[in-house]
Formats: C-alpha cells, sequence, structure tokens
C-alpha cells in the first residue's frame, strides 16, 4: 500500500475524528485533510500515540485517530502499555508500518521486517489489533478500525511515503496548531 | 530525616486541587474528574502519590516514561482538561526534547513536581555534590523555564502560583520538590 492511498481513505471515513499525524504521515495528510481537527507530532518522535492519549482521554466522546511510524513507536514503545493501562475506548492506533527510517535515508529500522506491532500491542492490552496487507482489504476494514471500543492498533504495511516533513516543510507551527485544536474542542 | 523536615503529602494535594479549581471556568461534571496528575513513579514524592491513588476527585495515570508524560498532558490540555505531572529529576534529564517539543515550541503550558532525591536539605540545590541534584536549577535556567524550590509546608502556595503561571506564560513551570514528602 502506497501511505497517501492510506490517508485518503482514512479521511474518507473520520468523520469529526481528532487525528495525530507523525513524521511522513504529516505533509501528505496537510493535504489531504486540510480542514481535519488536526495537530502533528513532530519534533519529539515517538510522542503520537501519547499525545493521542491525553486527547482520547479529555474527549471521551470523539474518536482519535493516531497516524504513527514503525520507527517512531520503537522510539516509545513503552506507550503502548500506557495506552492499554488507560484503555481508551475512543483511540484507534494506524501504525504504517515500511521498515525503516525514511526520512534520514531510509536507513533499516532494529528487527526490520521481524518485529510483530501487532503482536506487540495485543500482548500489551489493546482491545485489538491487527495487520493490514493490502488497499481493498483495508477499505473493508476501516469502518469497524474507527468504531470499535479501543484501544485499537491497525499496523498498515506500506510502501515509503512520496514526501517526508524534510522534502515537504510547511504548515502551521505547533503552537499555533496546539491554540487552534484546544479552541476548537473547548468552545462553548 | 527528622519528620519535621518533610512536607506533608495531603496538604500538597490540596494544593494541586487548589490549583486546578483557579483555572476551571465552570466544576467539573459528575462524570468527570477535577483534573489529571500524571506520573512516573518518584521515591521522594511517594506519599503523595499513595495519596492520590485513594482521591476520588483527581485523576493518576501512571506512565511509561516522562517523555509520555509530557506528551499526554499536551493531549489533555488540548482537550480542555487540567493536568500536573509528578516525576524525578532524572526523569526532567531523560525527557528535556519532549520538554523543548511540546513545552517551549508548542507553547502548552506544562506543570511539574519534580522530586529532588538525595538533595541534603542543609544545602541550596545547585551547591549540593550530586550531579542530579546540583544540575536540575541550571537546566531550567538554560530553558528558560520559571522554577521554584518547595521545601516547608510555607512554601505550598508556589503550587497554585507556578501552576497558573504556567497558563499564563503558555509555558513549562517547575516546582521542585526538595525535601522528601511524607
Amino acid at each position: 500500500m502506497y501511505p497517501e492511498d492510506v490517508l485518503r481513505a482514512i479521511n474518507e471515513v473520520r468523520g469529526n475524528a481528532i487525528v495525530v499525524p507523525t513524521m511522513t504521515a504529516v505533509p501528505a495528510w496537510r493535504t489531504i485533510a486540510p480542514d481535519a481537527t488536526s495537530v502533528d507530532c513532530v519534533g519529539f518522535m515517538g510522542g503520537a500515540s501519547s499525545l493521542g492519549l491525553g486527547l482520547a482521554l479529555a474527549q471521551p466522546g470523539r474518536r482519535v485517530i493516531v497516524l504513527d511510524g514503525d520507527g517512531s513507536l520503537l522510539m516509545q514503545l513503552g506507550s503502548l502499555a500506557t495506552v492499554a493501562g488507560a484503555a481508551p475506548p475512543n483511540f484507534t492506533h494506524m501504525l504504517f508500518s515500511n521498515g525503516v527510517y525514511q526520512t534520514s535515508g531510509s536507513q533499516e529500522i532494529p528487527g526490520s521486517g521481524a518485529v510483530n506491532f501487532a503482536g506487540m500491542a495485543e500482548a500489551a492490552g489493546y482491545t485489538f489489533a491487527t495487520r493490514i496487507e493490502n488497499l481493498e482489504e483495508l477499505h473493508i476494514r476501516l469502518p469497524e478500525l474507527l468504531s470499535s471500543q479501543g484501544p485499537i492498533l491497525a499496523e498498515l504495511a506500506v510502501e515509503e511515503a512520496q514526501l517526508t516533513p524534510m522534502t515537504a516543510p510547511g504548515g502551521d507551527p505547533l503552537h499555533v496548531q496546539v491554540s487552534n485544536l484546544r479552541a476548537a474542542l473547548t468552545k462553548k | 530525616m527528622p519528620e519535621n523536615e518533610r512536607i506533608p503529602a495531603g496538604p500538597i494535594v490540596e494544593a494541586i486541587k487548589t490549583a486546578f479549581r483557579s483555572q476551571r471556568t465552570k466544576p467539573p461534571t459528575s462524570k468527570e474528574p477535577l483534573g489529571w496528575v500524571l506520573s512516573v513513579p518518584d521515591t521522594h514524592q511517594r506519599s503523595v502519590i499513595t495519596e492520590l491513588e485513594g482521591d476520588s476527585e483527581l485523576r493518576l495515570l501512571t506512565c511509561s516514561t516522562e517523555d509520555e508524560a509530557n506528551a499526554i498532558a499536551a493531549g489533555l490540555h488540548i482537550g480542555g482538561q487540567e493536568v500536573a505531572l509528578i516525576i524525578q529529576h532524572a526523569g526532567l534529564y531523560a525527557s528535556v526534547n519532549t520538554l523543548r517539543g511540546v513545552g517551549l515550541d508548542g507553547r502548552v503550558p506544562l506543570f511539574m513536581l519534580v522530586g529532588l532525591l538525595s538533595r541534603e536539605p542543609d544545602l541550596a540545590p545547585r551547591n549540593s555534590p550530586r550531579s542530579m541534584v546540583r544540575f536540575a536549577e541550571p537546566l531550567m535556567e538554560t530553558f528558560q523555564v520559571p522554577y521554584a524550590l518547595l521545601e516547608t509546608r510555607e512554601d505550598l502556595a508556589l503550587i497554585p502560583e507556578y501552576y497558573a503561571l504556567s497558563r499564563e506564560q503558555s509555558g513549562p513551570t517547575v516546582v521542585f520538590v526538595g525535601r522528601e514528602t511524607t
């Protein structure tokens, strides 16, 4: 699967979900879903799932979708246990698994191709975890992944992205995104 | 350490509640907490953590790392919740990039109670022979993070004061807990 196709598929069914993209998902998501209620995790690699967890706990009435990377998740792997322990039912963790650190030159991540992230999530205590290999299967399963009781993790077997935050910088600075999203979520 | 050199946990928890109440525009509904405390266990403040475990108004969430705690706090704040962190100086050192990225670049108000484990009560922290203690205040000065030192019950007002300051300045503030709590 190409990550851009995955993001388009998610955008089609996301509803009013809050979205937390990180690393290579950021430039494409900015273009595909410019109107989404989103906040990027850039500059503190590995923090997307934790940022999403805080949002999910604060906004239990809305789905939170984290667009994570395999290399990013490895940087804060303990977050799987923290998410599972907090058990937010509105939390969907979409893990873009390309096996490399694309932004820094596509070096293989530790254990590339061998690490079973869905298995790790399930063992940590996620309600449900799975691996999806192709776009057709993703389209079929997305509605369930975004509506069933979480926390849910879907490991997505993807190719490298067309753009990275290095080749396609831009978007609002983080503090502007934070301010805008907080205003949107807390307005009376 | 003599008991009179320790800080009782109950008043610290009450000070956290005072800080949260001062920022809320309306009381919590019956289903939501007054606010959240994110903890990566700190030996120095263990009695506070124990007190929080039994508290009905605050929700305690134990995190795997201080990096996580910073990012979770950001999400809770963005979503409209009150939140404070309880960590140790070692965890502060371990999480400085997230503190920078979330607190400074993201301008997220992060309020932290940071335990100075092994601090000598008769020495100013920056004069400690222990590097864990000695570098804590200079690190905050490097990051231009406002901080204060909690040493006695009389200092407890620092908690709501620095909590409010983090919200006013939209950035991190730290209260170092200079004595073991009891």
